[in-house]
């Protein structure tokens, strides 16, 4: 079999191997036209948005040319400072910030605990958190979390969705459990020898060996909160002075002073993708090795 | 003394996240399952009605076109992801020049906010003056501009809008599955003489088998249960069309300022939703069970 490939092949390159190297050549270009037909496809509405929110909104609303013929940087500040958005801005940071420090904590103390020790209830509590991913009630469950936040008298301020989304922590939670058995055990036993309790031991030795995938964890919860919509949306729809990126870019759409402005509508979406955008091409590979993990979890 | 410590350890650690959970997580659902048998509408009390808001649901129109908009919504949307995205991650799982630049630029639409993009893709789609239409004017592709979020085009519109925000995950979960491929596998088939299709075909999707049943399940999952970019996009306009079940559920339970209103309903909602969530398991349960028994024939 393999003496049969080896020895037809000269014969085969002397005879077909302009009709070879042309179809291959055919394939490698359909190959490629199919590729950058897909990026394009992919890039358009984000280069669409930018060059958009450069343009004044006359301008967008002809469309006369792709390229803004002066460079509208004034819809920024006016975005920034007129529309909101720095308001917005803010509070999509706090919001985001502080719910993937609770994540991180929360998920890690749990992870640590249910990987490190034996109790009863630990089936219990895994099966807990894996029927979280799967129920699919959707936002009726938004009513009863909204009215206990009502009850907490958290509903009037961002805390209230800060501690929904820190409660959303399971796949963080399983992420980190996977990584957590990666962790040799002998190095906790040894410092339980040396004396060090259960909580030192978690602080000193686990998370700084923890720290790729808490990491990785935290551009995934960040990115999660970053870009959540209906959560705040529902608990800021009457308090347009808590209102993240994502609802206050949304109700733009409704007209910003009368009328819908879209060069505003597209510098605000411009200025609502840029962190993450931004995190993204510092840490792609961090990204998407997060996503791929969802596989084997 | 101490192994009373040491047994209370392990409770001290979970605490935070099991509390979080069961007043958060669990109690809400036990709400939900509670309140779709009352006569709940939003203010006054509560009163029990028995199975009412079922019977209501088996003769709302508008919900079983919802349930028909999200089979549409999902079923196309797999049909533009879950191909594309396997070809991509064929493709780019090869030797070529630049796949992780490529693998960077299809994957970029996962990370950035749909409701942020379906701002972007409400001005793109735009009828009169959206950048589309203006750009395939530019080009003479059309001479009358489209109506894109209309009563025609509007599914279409949101089907293309969910796929662009798809394709690139989908392709990253082919890619790690297409690595559990040891090479070998196709390289002898290539020096057998088999074509990058015969391969494809015959090596590549039986060997993802497992994995290609577990994206696949993810991605109905998802497509049934997505409403957050149509919601930003049509808000289920025009005249019902792109209404989907979670987002008339959402209707249900929250104002909304946009469209034809629903009035406020929880205990119905609280329906709408337990229904809604049996279909997706359903569905989900028969993907299951046919794709186990085709892959037999392998």
């Amino acid at each position: 079999m393999r003496a049969g490939v080896a020895a037809s092949k000269p014969n085969s390159k002397s005879a077909f191997s302009f009709g070879r190297a042309a179809s291959k050549l055919g394939g490698r270009l359909t190959l490629w036209a199919f590729l950058i037909v897909m990026a394009v496809l992919v890039l358009f509405p984000i280069v669409m948005a930018i060059l958009g929110s450069l343009k004044t909104n006359s301008e967008l609303n002809a469309g006369t040319s792709l390229l803004p013929q002066d460079w509208q940087w004034s819809n920024y500040t006016y975005t920034w400072k007129e529309a909101n958005f720095s308001l917005y801005a803010w509070n999509s940071i706090f919001l985001s910030v502080l719910s993937t420090i609770g994540i991180l904590l929360v998920a890690s103390m749990a992870a640590y605990a249910v990987d490190r020790r034996e109790f009863h209830g630990k089936r219990m509590f895994i099966f807990l958190q894996s029927m979280m991913m799967f129920i699919a009630l959707g936002v009726i469950v938004l009513k009863p979390q909204f009215n206990l936040m009502v009850k907490l008298g958290l509903h009037q301020s961002l805390w209230g969705v800060i501690i929904l989304l820190v409660a959303g922590h399971q796949f963080i939670f399983f992420i980190l459990f996977g990584f957590m058995k990666g962790i040799h055990r002998e190095l906790d036993e040894a410092a339980m020898i040396d004396g060090a309790g259960f909580g030192y031991i978690y602080v000193r030795i686990v998370l700084p060996l923890l720290t790729p995938a808490l990491g990785v964890s935290a551009l995934f919860a960040f990115r999660g909160a970053w870009n959540e919509y209906i959560l705040p949306l529902v608990f800021t729809m009457t308090q347009p002075k808590l209102m993240p990126l994502t609802v206050g870019l949304a109700n733009l759409r409704y007209g910003y002073g009368g009328a819908v402005q879209s060069h505003l509508m597209l510098a605000g979406a411009v200025l609502s993708m840029l962190p993450i955008l931004v995190m993204y091409v510092l840490a792609n590979k961090m990204f998407m090795q997060m996503s791929a993990g969802a596989l084997k979890g | 003394m101490r192994t009373w410590r040491r047994s209370a350890e392990p409770y001290l650690f979970i605490m935070p996240s099991l509390v979080l959970k069961l007043i958060f997580g669990v109690y809400p659902i036990l709400w939900a399952l509670r309140f779709m048998f009352y006569d709940y509408k939003g203010y006054g009390e509560p009163v029990f009605s028995g199975l009412a808001n079922f019977e209501r649901l088996m003769r709302d129109k508008l919900f079983w076109e919802s349930v028909l908009n999200t089979f549409v919504y999902a079923g196309g949307k797999l049909l533009f992801t879950i191909p594309l995205a396997l070809v991509l991650a064929v493709i780019l799982n090869g030797k070529l020049r630049g796949r992780q630049l490529l693998r960077g630029v299809y994957f970029m639409p996962t990370v950035v906010s749909t409701a942020v993009m379906s701002v972007v893709f409400y001005i793109i789609f735009n009828s009169y003056n959206g950048l589309l239409n203006q750009v395939l004017k530019m080009t003479t592709v059309i001479s009358e501009p489209l109506d894109w979020l209309g009563t025609d085009l509007a599914m279409f519109t949101a089907i293309l809008v969910a796929a662009w925000g798809a394709i690139g995950n989908n392709m990253l979960l082919f890619l790690a599955g297409l690595q559990g491929i040891p090479k070998d596998v196709l390289e002898s088939a290539e020096i057998d003489g088999a074509n990058s299709w015969q391969r494809f075909r015959y090596i590549t999707v039986p060997m993802l088998g497992p994995v290609l049943q577990i994206i696949m399940m993810l991605a109905i999952i998802t497509a049934l249960k997505g409403y957050e970019s149509i919601m930003v996009l049509t808000g289920g306009g025009p005249a019902g069309k792109t209404e989907v079940m979670y987002l008339y559920m959402y209707k249900l339970l929250f104002p909304v300022s946009t469209g034809e209103s629903i009035p406020q309903d929880i205990g119905y909602g609280s329906a709408v939703g337990f229904a809604s969530a049996i279909i997706v398991g359903l569905i989900t349960a028969a993907y299951f069970y046919y794709s186990k028994k085709t892959s037999r024939i392998y």
